[in-house]
């Protein structure tokens, strides 16, 4: 088995009265264990130059079991304020239940049930191309 | 404005051959500009099992916007989860230990943050980072 963790800080000193300062450690586990994961799509890179929605992950094309204990991180790479990536869960040719929007620089961690139709969803606000950064913890 | 700044860090030295030390951090800012997010609401509670619990609610005022939402499954029985839903779809699973960050869309009214804890009650921390909200009149 192997040791996956994942630490997560929100710190701010002026979002209110008092100091703000959130961490959190968790180790990747599968599902219901304390065994760790032991699969990765490792970290890929991908250029989009379109606005048209599309799949980012397909469930068809990986083998995260459904249901379980996958996490996704997905971080859009762009510098650009303004210059956001929509993401969503379903089919990217129908109407996905859409997340949020990843603006240049935001990045985002969220458990995957990965059930067949429930893929990973992405739409840019243009056709300007941007970076995205995306890796798969899955059993 | 407020400095609010969230960091990710994984690591792994033995997932793959080669050790994984992946660092980001996002500053938190409103939508499409660099002005920060102001408002925020943090919360511990306790998740009944039997049903889903609407944890934020969409609303107009949300809609569309930067927010960026944290939720911490606080339980330690490995065996219990937290099914996490927006609006009628269970993303992902949130077994006893896990964190989630991701930004809220929050298109519709229908669009919600629901918990559903399965295998026993379960503690979650969650903050919503926003731009502001419409409060309910009394």
């Amino acid at each position: 088995m192997a040791t996956t963790t994942a630490t997560i800080t929100i710190t701010s000193a002026d979002i209110a009265d008092n100091s703000l300062s959130i961490s959190n450690t968790m180790t990747l586990t599968t599902a219901g264990t304390g065994t760790g994961i032991t699969e990765t799509t490792g970290l890929a890179r991908k250029k989009i130059a379109s606005a048209t929605e599309v799949d980012l992950i397909t469930v068809a094309n990986t083998d995260v079991t459904a249901a379980k204990s996958a996490k996704v991180f997905i971080r859009n790479t762009s510098t650009a304020a303004d210059k956001w990536a929509l993401i969503g869960v379903g089919e990217a040719t129908a109407t996905p239940i859409y997340i949020g929007r990843l603006y240049g620089g935001d990045w985002m961690l969220i458990p995957w049930d990965a059930n067949a139709n429930e893929d990973i969803t992405i739409k840019m606000n243009d056709a300007t191309e941007t970076i995205i950064e995306y890796m798969v913890f899955f059993e | 404005m407020a400095t609010t700044t969230a960091t990710i860090t994984l690591t792994s030295s033995d997932l793959l051959t080669d050790s994984l030390a992946l660092s980001a951090t996002a500053t938190l800012n409103k939508v499409g500009t660099t002005t920060g997010l102001d408002s925020i609401q943090y919360e511990r509670l306790e998740v009944a099992t039997g049903d889903v619990y609407d944890m934020i609610d969409a609303t107009a005022a949300g809609a569309n916007k930067a927010n960026k939402i944290y939720i911490a499954n606080k339980a330690t029985n490995a065996a219990h989860y937290i099914d996490v839903y927006i609006a009628a779809l269970a993303i992902g699973r949130l077994y006893a230990g896990d964190w989630a960050f991701f930004p809220l869309e929050a298109a519709a009214a229908t669009q919600d943050v629901g918990l559903e804890a399965i295998g026993g009650a379960q503690v979650v921390e969650f903050a919503l980072i926003h731009e502001g909200k419409t409060l309910v009149a009394s």
